[in-house]
């Protein structure tokens, strides 16, 4: 089977389209079809493109994000929980933060349609993944794109080795797509340690400590492995100086990264740092490619 | 390179015609030695001779404020046609107006294509109008002090007369509709032409070293200096109103009492406070140092990395409108250790 993804595109070598559209801006209806709650501030929707050609077509590399928007309200970028080698339903897992995403959780209800337009920039490097093992670092909402990179390299699992994943919440009650993280543990395709700060009185049988802690849980070839990291600022300060620690090369852990992307194409600026637009050139950066850029992780 | 000469008495009637081409976009004098860039009715108001408009032509591809999109709460949503302003002919565009319109080209028609500004892009068709530096101008260094290319037509002004330049199609089709007006360059006029051009070489009083920039930006990022920045610029965005090649936006939706719902963008300034404030309340460039470095690599290092060249043209407006006197010529100098 050939890649199901489409291929990684050269930032500025040449005119270039989104699914969505000629116009970069302009976003194509989308259908709610499930909203589901994975904690109490953070959701999943199931998305459909109302246009059924639209809603085959649409496809993304793992680690690519969309803008979301709702006409009078306003538009955001969001990270794809799902996978490419799921098609017809695109996935956002969003967390209650501000404004349009406030308008998400108290008026829209499944049957409603939204705005999407994308998908927009880079993804994770997974055709460097085959044939290697494959380390997952999460912090908090960090999760939600690395639950569509999971998911893709546990569709196409004997195209890697070792898939693991170290995951870190404040409390249990964050920890997302918890069943699904344990099911998958469970049938042997991927190791995947849990942490939470706290418990919080409530049953865990997980870790209790940073989730930077799990590392020493578990030994694996540096040389032979890949590290993707995804998480808030802090969890990038602590997890990565530890990944280096470990013995991994700089240029062997990818990180995904927030910023303010507003038009997703290398125009408006926001989200701009140093030469690169996370919205072109990221959000997936290596270790080597961020610390080079200084506004990067510390801030 | 097709030449004409065109003689000085005849420019009024020229500014008539060219407004077969489009509306007819010129320098106005607004208060002594204040020019601003606005639609010529009476051709006796046209300074094409004006050496710099507060804000440049950047507003007539990309207005300040524009619709982007229209459209009814919960229903469809469509491109809007507010940012569309016709046919344009652009009047009084100096050699670093028009690289300036080569790196907005270099933005917004690569990669993802902006609509809205290739729309009016399309449209357009500049006549560039030659200049004498002052103390301000520093376009010499920074490689566009000259065009070749990216205008339509160039009128030099040579004693009593001009030499008119052709570098694309529609110029040469400007220049055969007119035929009362244009005659063969003659021997006399080119070299005329290129004396002028010497005499405005060494006329430079202000200059920049460009040449290892990126580099010397690259090892300077922790320098103090951009603390001491930080303390002096206010962060009102005004050079970056006024730049002809920032381009930075924003997008906000505005809902009217009643009717169409509409997205609108508008002029943005990465000196701003809450410029990279993301959802959550993290800000990414809090300091005032952090945005006003920001602001120089963008030009200087990060354009140069991403499109081969800076995306400054030294046309001089940050120099003239900063109101605390920042002058980005003596910013690299002191970067370089040479203040």
């Amino acid at each position: 089977m050939s890649t199901p993804i489409p291929a990684p595109q050269a930032v500025r070598a040449a005119v270039r389209t989104v699914p969505t559209g000629d116009n970069p801006y302009l976003p194509a209806p989308a259908r709610v079809m499930r909203v589901a709650e994975l904690t109490p501030d953070v959701r999943l929707f199931d998305l459909r493109f109302h246009a059924p050609a639209l809603a085959e077509r649409f496809t993304f590399r793992p680690g690519q994000f969309v803008e979301l928007s709702v006409l009078g309200v306003g538009e955001g970028p969001f990270s794809l929980p799902s996978s490419p080698t799921r098609r017809g339903i695109v996935q956002l897992g969003i967390r209650r933060v501000g404004t349009l995403t406030d308008y998400l959780f108290d008026h829209v209800v499944e049957g409603d349609f939204v705005g999407l337009r994308g998908p927009f920039g880079n993804g994770f490097p997974v055709e460097l993944f085959e044939g290697r093992d494959v380390l997952l670092v999460a912090g908090g909402l960090g999760m939600v794109p690395l639950r569509g990179l999971l998911q893709y390299l546990i569709d196409l699992r004997d195209r890697f080795r070792r898939v693991l994943l170290l995951y870190g919440t404040r409390t249990p009650d964050q920890v997302l797509f918890r069943d699904e993280l344990e099911s998958m543990a469970r049938r042997g395709d991927a190791e995947i340690l849990l942490s939470v700060d706290s418990t919080q009185g409530k049953p865990w049988a997980g870790r209790v400590g940073v989730v930077t802690e799990l590392l020493d849980q578990v030994s694996f070839d540096v040389t032979s492995t890949y590290a993707v990291a995804c998480g808030p600022p802090v969890f990038y300060k602590f997890m990565l100086e530890k990944l280096v620690k470990a013995g991994f090369a700089k240029d062997r852990i990818f990180l995904s990264l927030e910023r303010r992307m507003e038009c997703g194409v290398g125009k408006c600026g926001h989200c701009a740092v140093g030469y690169t637009f996370t919205c072109l050139h990221g959000p997936v950066f290596s270790y080597w490619d961020a610390i080079n850029l200084p506004e990067l992780i510390y801030t | 390179m097709q030449t004409f000469r065109m003689n000085e008495s005849l420019l009024p009637s020229f500014m008539e015609s060219l407004k077969r081409w489009g509306r007819l976009v010129a320098p106005v004098e607004r208060a002594p030695g204040v020019f601003s860039l606005e639609e010529i009715d009476d051709v006796a108001r046209a300074r094409p001779d004006a050496l710099r408009t507060i804000v440049p032509f950047k507003k007539l591809l990309l207005k300040p404020r524009f619709a982007m999109l229209e459209g009814v709460a919960g229903g469809r949503v469509a491109a809007s046609d507010d940012n569309f302003g016709g046919p344009v002919v652009y009047l009084g565009a100096h050699a670093c107006d028009i690289h300036a319109v080569k790196i907005l080209d270099l933005i917004f028609l690569s990669d993802f294509v902006d609509p809205y500004y290739k729309r009016n892009r399309e449209q357009l068709t500049i006549v560039g109008f030659g200049c004498f530096p002052d103390e301000k101008c520093f376009c010499d260094s920074m490689g566009t002090g000259t065009a070749e290319d990216g205008f339509d037509l160039f009128l030099t002004p040579l004693e009593g007369r001009f030499l008119v330049t052709v570098a694309s199609a529609r110029g040469d089709e400007i220049v055969c509709a007119l035929p009362d007006l244009f005659e063969a360059a003659t021997r006399q006029d080119r070299s005329d032409y290129l004396a002028r051009l010497r005499r405005r070489e060494s006329s430079f009083t202000t200059s920049i070293d460009i040449d290892d920039l990126p580099y010397v930006l690259e090892l300077k990022k922790d320098d103090p200096v951009w603390e001491e920045l930080g303390k002096k610029c206010l962060c009102c965005g005004s050079c970056s109103m006024v730049c002809p090649t920032c381009t930075c936006f924003n997008v906000m939706d505005e809902v009217p009492q009643e009717g169409t719902l509409r997205r609108v963008r508008t002029w943005d300034a990465c000196l701003y406070a809450n410029y990279a404030l993301v959802a959550g309340g993290h800000n990414f460039r809090a300091a005032r140092a952090d945005r006003v470095r920001n602001r120089y690599y963008h030009k200087q290092e990060a354009f140069v990395r991403e499109f081969g060249k800076p995306s400054c043209v030294g046309c001089g407006r940050c120099i003239d409108n900063c109101p605390t006197g920042i002058n980005v010529v003596e910013v690299f100098r002191h970067v370089r250790g040479e203040l």
